[in-house]
């Protein structure tokens, strides 16, 4: 371990961490932009200055290795000066349209400029570009707001590894682009969103979050995304019972702070009216085991060809023991008169493995067959 | 190919050319080209042949001779050794020259048969032999332009036939390289480059020989060198010079660079915008391979490299040193922080020598005449020759190489002969975009790397313009951040947006609209972006501000209304 001294905080990390992580795992906070702990160092932000005794200049954090000994102070006239000043050339290429912009209570640039009291640029206002594109149902595009960190690319690059976006042009008309600036369908983009995650001002933002409420108008919660076995966790942000979007949590315990496409916006499913909440038996069937009062009879038409069955008109709602019951039983009574093998089972990927294993064992063990596969597969 | 067989082709090809009675040396680089040495050349060429004449005369195709803005330049080299120049050559003026200098024999002119065509330049030659205007012409070998140089690296440069190997060989050209391959460790030739005092030549001064060590002393199988040849400043073509007309010196530099760090892979970095550069570099690359100077075997020792030429887009930020890896990585061309530095993690990660094509075009003379040589040209700390392309408001433009410390007045009024007309020198550039202005109230300053950093600029790759008091320096200021602003790569603010917001405010002056506090938000603007910038363009993007802040307030408090 190494042991440094910032702002007179005696701190021990691993060797090759950088200055910036040291401080802000140890609660000291250095304001940075480009920075994102599981991304490269880009060092384009010239925020996260500090002074390194010994040293004339003030140096990055994010570019600058703990060294043993070493002594840093985060916070002096001189620092606070020229953070302020790199920050006033920030808000003189962005719009400062706090009062009506949906990231406002979660803009990173907004934060900082509260906290060094900048309330509106000292230069000429110079927006580099108004280009707004939202050609996916997923995430808007922004050019205006963009501060061209580069969490993005580097996201998209290094942790997705689709590299469907990267800076084009030079200079101040550099933007951030899919190739030849095509649409974002036609580049490689997997729409997982994770470079709306990592974005710190509203230059990308999700489609279901617009003008559905700010930060302090969301209520946060964390839950576990159904989609598949990994487990990631996911938190939502809701409104009124309503999901406004859902992002991963800062440190997921199996993901991380980053979701795959399905969890981060594969969850309309969880209000909608048709979703089903318990278990259904079909009219005919709940009629002969006196569960309805009502005979039925199975149309005609296979239920595979009707493209959206009438739930109700097909099924009635049973209690889970009943369900059970019943398709014991019927397990039952097909492996005493057809043999074990007459049976198949198919398990889901939204299972965890542990639901998977144990539903082959069940198949294997109690049904006796081998017949047992699996969507995933598919 | 072993030393032998390379002695005997040099030894052939001196023999050849002292046959010749006169040598004809026409300049085809790329200034006098544009001036129309192509024409020139190929009218001294028939000349040569239609002219009766028992001289033997060879036409022979070189690089650059130093006064570009009076080119095509022609010299005529006697076997005495005796020179004469001829300045402004065009096809009339070949014509001429060709039918004074040759002893003209009536007699032979008759027995000749030619065909029509050298029949038709007979005719004209004949005419020629009357006129009178090739006196004016003439330069002479005793202007200061000429001798108040000291010529290093450009030494052989407007000597040596370009595209010809040989020529190089003949003017003992691969013997150094030999020599560390034979004679030297690769500690020595380090050490040799560190006691020689030679510093990078792209403009930052670092010392070659303590770069090439730390390059030496990493451990790794793979090590590159690579040749810096992004040459960007407005008017500055030095390196262009010497890859265009001496390629083969550029190579020869560049191998005894990886003997002494101990690469076996090289790249060229050259703009596209230089492509004759690129194709005698090629060329050069070519016929050393054919003679076994590159591969598996150089010179029939162990060593082998080979070399590649990669070719930048044309970006300025290109030049500096982790952009330029990035480009030749096939990457978008923005630096990166460092550390780490090249020498540790260099191109594709491996340790890596970036070296200017001056600074390696000076090593095989340092390592053929020893480092105490080239220790006692120059000052103290700044050892050397350094190549100047003399451009702006002068009579005699051009390429220039001066040993270090001279005066900004030496080379202002003596080399480059006054400002022309009425107008007064006011004020030189030193370093390009990334430089700054130095007045005329510090003509006697020495041009070295620390003195000209005292008075704010750099000494930069080797742009050297000359402003005279026709100039408003408010506008030449500005002219610098346009530059900036177009070749800023975006990735750090200060550079992106700041560059944008100094010529916001230049604007602002220069249009009548300043008000009093603009000049010291100017001048704060300009030390944010120096300081906070990422990488060496943007920390010296607001360098010619600065300085014409620093020594030309005046000007600018002349354009704001409520101060005058």
């Amino acid at each position: 371990m190494i042991t440094l001294s910032i702002d007179t905080k005696t701190i021990q990390v691993a060797p090759d961490t950088n200055v910036l992580k040291a401080a802000l795992d140890n609660g000291i906070h250095i304001p940075h932009l480009c920075y994102h702990p599981e991304l490269s160092i880009s060092g384009g932000c010239r925020l996260c200055l500090v002074e390194v005794e010994g040293q004339d200049q003030p140096v990055l954090s994010c570019g600058l290795t703990a060294a043993e000994g070493m002594v840093i102070q985060t916070q002096s006239e001189q620092l606070k000066e020229l953070r302020r000043g790199v920050l006033d050339l920030f808000i003189s290429d962005h719009p400062l349209d706090c009062v009506v912009c949906d990231k406002a209570g979660s803009c990173t640039l907004q934060e900082y400029a509260y906290e060094y009291g900048l309330k509106e640029t000292s230069y000429e206002p110079t927006v580099s570009s108004t280009l707004f594109q939202d050609d996916n149902p997923f995430f808007l595009r922004d050019h205006q707001y963009c501060i061209l960190c580069g969490r993005c690319v580097r996201v998209c690059d290094e942790i997705v590894g689709v590299h469907a976006i990267d800076f084009a042009n030079r200079g101040f008309e550099t933007n951030i682009a899919t190739p030849y600036d095509g649409p974002m369908i036609d580049s490689t983009c997997v729409f997982c969103g994770n470079c709306v995650q990592v974005c710190p001002t509203a230059a990308l933002m999700p489609v279901s979050r617009l003008q559905r409420g700010r930060e302090w108008d969301l209520d946060r919660t964390l839950s576990v995304c159904g989609y598949c076995g990994v487990g990631c966790q996911i938190e939502y942000a809701t409104k009124d019972d309503d999901i406004i979007y859902a992002q991963a949590p800062e440190h997921g315990t199996a993901n991380g702070p980053f979701l795959c496409t399905k969890g981060r916006y594969g969850w309309d499913f969880a209000t909608n009216p048709e979703r089903l909440k318990q278990p259904m038996l079909r009219r005919d069937v709940a009629h002969e085991l006196g569960l309805s009062e009502e005979p039925w009879e199975l149309p005609e038409t296979s239920p595979l060809d009707i493209r959206k069955p009438n739930v109700e008109q097909y099924f009635v709602p049973v209690d889970w023991d009943t369900a059970l019951e019943f398709v014991s039983s019927r397990l039952s009574e097909i492996t005493e008169s057809h043999g074990p093998d007459s049976i198949m089972g198919l398990a889901s990927a939204r299972c965890t493995n542990e639901d998977n294993y144990l539903f082959q064992k069940f198949m294997r063990a109690v049904i006796g067959t081998n017949n047992v596969d699996h969507c995933a597969r598919l | 190919m072993s030393r032998d067989k390379l002695d005997q082709i040099a030894e052939k090809e001196q023999a050849r050319q002292s046959q010749f009675d006169k040598r004809v040396h026409c300049c085809i680089s790329t200034a006098c080209l544009s001036a129309g040495a192509g024409r020139t050349i190929q009218t001294l060429r028939d000349s040569v042949d239609a002219a009766p004449t028992g001289d033997e005369v060879e036409v022979v195709q070189t690089g650059c001779m130093g006064l570009c803005s009076r080119g095509p330049l022609v010299r005529v080299q006697e076997k005495s050794g005796e020179e004469v120049y001829y300045a402004d050559v065009d096809s009339e003026c070949a014509e001429e020259l060709v039918a004074k200098t040759v002893s003209w024999d009536q007699a032979e002119a008759k027995q000749q048969e030619l065909s029509p065509e050298l029949q038709a330049v007979r005719d004209r030659l004949e005419t020629a032999r009357k006129k009178r205007s090739l006196k004016k012409h003439i330069l002479s070998p005793d202007l200061p332009f000429f001798t108040k140089q000291f010529k290093v690296v450009l030494r052989d440069v407007g000597y040596v036939d370009p595209e010809k190997l040989e020529d190089y060989l003949a003017h003992g050209g691969y013997e150094a390289l030999h020599k560390v391959l034979t004679e030297m460790s690769p500690e020595q030739v380090c050490d040799e480059m560190l006691r020689s005092g030679l510093r990078g030549r792209g403009g930052a001064g670092f010392p070659t020989g303590l770069k090439w060590g730390f390059v030496r002393r990493e451990e790794s199988d793979v090590k590159y060198v690579v040749v810096n040849g992004d040459e960007g400043d407005p008017g500055a073509y030095m390196d262009r010079t010497v890859m265009e007309d001496n390629p083969h010196q550029v190579l020869e530099g560049m191998m005894i660079a990886a003997y002494a760090v101990g690469a076996n892979h090289g790249y060229f970095y050259i703009r596209a915008e230089y492509p004759i550069a690129v194709d005698r570099i090629r060329g050069a690359i070519r016929a050393a391979r054919r003679h076994g100077i590159l591969g598996k075997s150089v010179l029939g020792t162990d060593f082998s490299y080979n070399a590649d030429v990669r070719i930048g887009a044309g970006a300025f930020v290109c030049g500096e040193e982790t952009a330029l890896m990035h480009s030749i990585e096939g990457k978008r061309g923005v630096p990166r922080m460092r550390p780490p530095y090249p020498s540790t993690s260099g191109l594709w990660g491996k340790p890596t020598v970036i070296n200017n094509v001056e600074t390696l075009a000076s090593v095989p003379a340092i390592i053929k005449n020893g480092a105490d040589w080239y220790a006692q040209i120059g000052t103290e700390k700044s050892k050397g020759t350094k190549v100047f392309a003399l451009a702006g408001q002068l009579t005699n433009t051009g390429l220039i190489e001066v040993p270090m410390g001279i005066t900004l007045r030496e080379i202002v009024y003596e080399i480059g002969g006054d400002v022309p007309g009425d107008a007064e020198f006011k004020a030189a550039q030193t370093g390009g975009p990334s430089g700054g202005c130095i007045p005329n109230t510090h003509m006697d300053t020495p041009v070295d790397y620390e003195s000209l950093q005292e008075l704010g600029s750099i000494m930069g790759s080797g742009g050297l313009v000359i402003i005279d008091s026709t100039t408003s320096m408010p506008e030449f200021a500005r002219f610098f951040m346009d530059f900036c602003v177009d070749e800023s790569c975006g990735k750090c603010v200060p550079c992106r947006v700041g560059t944008v917001q100094i010529r916001t405010l230049l604007d602002k002056i220069i249009d009548g609209r300043g008000e009093p506090e603009d000049l010291d938000d100017l001048e704060v603007l300009c030390q944010l972006v120096r300081s906070t910038s990422l990488c060496g363009l943007g920390q010296s993007t607001p360098n010619p501000v600065l300085s014409t802040l620093r020594f030309f307030r005046q000007e600018y408090e002349a354009l704001i209304p409520s101060s005058v």
